[in-house]
């Protein structure tokens, strides 16, 4: 005989707790970032004073009401010129890091899928470049390019960035390639762009985000270290770097605001970079775990 | 207009090891698809089945030999180039692992979209999106997928994708590189219905991977036998599996279990070597029934 159907050994489950939503990591550094670059962006509207005037009557003074970081050997408002100058100093970082991005994406992705032997060549050609120190690289193409701007000095920085990334994209192409979908991209007639903006590049760029970041961040420490060796922008042009090229005269005075306060800003920065592009990577390796 | 749509002459692939050895993946193999039939070949892994598809696709260059596609030498760059758009539209290729042949971070309609996209096609509904949901419907999807990532999909489901990624340029030639290897056993029924049954409705002409024999059996026209790179048999399905003739396909056919226990359990396998003869002289044996014949057997 046959008895109705039953449902056995099922128990009402406790709804789960609602998951307390974590807040994302390194937060402080974005805002301080996105604080700073919004700073930066309207500075012209906001600063009290105009960076570039010399107050001579007031110059080297301390930290005080009226000049709320002190002026400079000049007498230029150091308050002011902190975000006219890290204006420059982000611009220079962000396109010298475009600069580097596209050309180490084109010259991997060339040697990934370049035959054995000019794969070889295209590498030990990037060893050799990465084996020059890359500050006398920059200088040398600073003296062809002439007198130093802002984009002549990205331009230079993108020019020598870009080798560490290239390595990077270069093994990720020579791994996704032999994929059925890059393969089947081939077939239907995709070409170099079309394979390495359409399928490539959003494949690998989990991969070299961090790379990408720190990128930025090695931009600005050259162009401040360029600018305190009096070899990158001149004093004329505000900038992070160039503000601290005027430390060793106010280490004689013992003026330690003109080293200290641009020297804390480019150092928060860096540091916000750093766990920005940090956090990057941890997002993105857990978004592939998820996968 | 060819009464064959592929002639493959004495195609020979090697792949280099090092600077002097090289390993034969394929060894004079010479075949021809007619228009619009289904063409199977079989073989064991490493049989070099694969690196045919690929010689045919052009994604290898063969070491030696020649390949015809409508009266194109496609192994010939010059001539290759000319016809390129062509060949790239008229040729298109399905793989084994369909989580890899589709790009994870492409939606659906976008991986259906892209060999029109790449060969600038209007599409004929509309938009990519509109063309995109046809051509889903067709292979059996519900447009509910259009927006969803591959890695979402199962696996049968990234099949019938890449299956409509190849059908949206209607193709002349569908080269499918074992096709069903990666699904279960239900699924593969499924797909091999579907490729049936789209086969009738498109008439393209189909060279089908696998080693799979009874999928083979159920689908194919005409089967090839592939062994250590050599065409070791070449038959009408009805043929080859009621008559085999190489001790190969003798040993590989005898590997197909019979669906009945009590006669599976009384059947008696025959011993087979470790490796089979791969010399002899290609004879037509009867009727469209070629066989690799040597001296001493």
């Amino acid at each position: 005989m046959n008895e109705g159907f039953r449902v056995v050994g099922r128990r009402p489950m406790p709804a789960p707790a609602p998951a307390k939503k974590a807040a994302p990591k390194g937060r402080a550094a974005m805002i301080f970032l996105i604080l700073l670059a919004a700073g930066c962006l309207i500075a012209r509207f906001w600063t009290p004073k105009d960076p570039a005037y010399m107050d001579l009557a007031n110059a080297n003074k301390a930290p005080c009401g009226e000049f709320l970081f002190g002026t400079d050997t000049m007498g230029r408002d150091i308050f002011s010129m902190i975000f006219y100058g890290g204006g420059i100093s982000l611009t220079i970082g962000l396109v010298s890091t475009a600069i580097s991005t596209v050309l180490a994406m084109v010259l991997g992705t060339l040697s990934g899928f370049a035959p054995n032997w000019l794969d070889r060549l295209l590498m030990r050609l990037t060893e050799v470049f990465l084996s020059i120190p890359e500050l006398l690289l920059v200088i040398l193409l600073q003296a062809v390019l002439g007198k130093a701007t802002p984009w002549s000095i990205s331009l230079v920085l993108g020019l020598t960035g870009w080798t560490g990334i290239a390595k990077v994209v270069r093994t990720e192409v020579r791994r996704l390639r032999q994929s059925g979908y890059i393969v089947a991209s081939r077939c239907m007639g995709g070409g170099f762009f079309r394979l390495l903006f359409g399928h490539l590049a959003p494949n690998f760029f989990s991969s070299i985000l961090f790379m990408v970041v720190m990128n930025i961040r090695s931009a600005m420490v050259a162009e401040s270290t360029l600018s305190f060796m009096g070899l990158g922008l001149p004093l004329e042009t505000i900038s992070w770097g160039s503000m601290l090229s005027l430390a060793e005269k106010a280490l004689l005075t013992g003026s330690w605001w003109i080293i200290l306060i641009p020297g804390a800003f480019l150092a928060l920065t860096l540091l916000s970079i750093t766990d920005l592009a940090h956090n990057f990577q941890t997002a993105s390796a857990r978004g592939q775990r998820n996968l | 207009m060819t009464e064959n749509l592929l002639e493959i002459s004495h195609l020979t692939h090697k792949f280099p090891i090092d600077r002097r050895e090289s390993l034969t993946a394929l060894d004079d193999v010479s075949f021809t698809l007619r228009r619009g039939e289904i063409f199977g070949l079989v073989g064991e892994s490493g049989s070099g089945k694969s690196t045919l598809a690929r010689c045919v696709m052009n994604v290898y260059r063969p070491t030696a030999g020649k390949i015809l596609f409508n009266g194109i030498e496609t192994t010939d760059p010059r001539a290759f180039r000319k016809n390129r758009a062509y060949l790239q539209s008229a040729r298109q290729m399905i793989f084994q692992d369909s989580n890899s042949s589709l790009d994870p971070k492409w939606q659906a309609w976008q991986v259906i979209a892209e060999p029109m996209r790449l060969q600038h096609v209007t599409p004929k509904r509309g938009s990519y999106r509109a063309e995109a949901e046809f051509q889903m419907h067709y292979v059996g999807l519900d447009p509910l997928y259009l927006d969803k990532y591959p890695p979402e999909l199962s696996g049968g489901q990234r099949q019938r994708l890449a299956i409509a990624r190849a059908l949206t340029m209607e193709p002349e030639l569908l080269v499918a590189d074992e096709p069903i290897a990666a699904l279960d056993v239900s699924i593969q029924a499924q797909i091999v219905n579907l490729f049936r049954h789209l086969q009738q409705e498109h008439g393209f002409t189909f060279l089908f991977i696998a080693h799979d024999l009874s999928m083979v059996e159920f689908l194919c026209d005409r089967v090839g036998v592939l062994y250590h790179g050599r065409l070791v048999e070449l038959a009408t399905a009805k043929e080859l599996y009621a008559n085999p003739l190489h001790p190969y396909t003798q040993a590989l056919l005898s590997a197909i279990p019979v669906p009945d226990p009590r006669r599976e359990r009384h059947r008696v396998l025959p011993e087979f070597p470790d490796t089979f003869p791969t010399d002899g002289v290609w004879t037509e044996i009867g009727p469209e029934h070629f066989v690799l014949k040597g001296e001493n057997h």
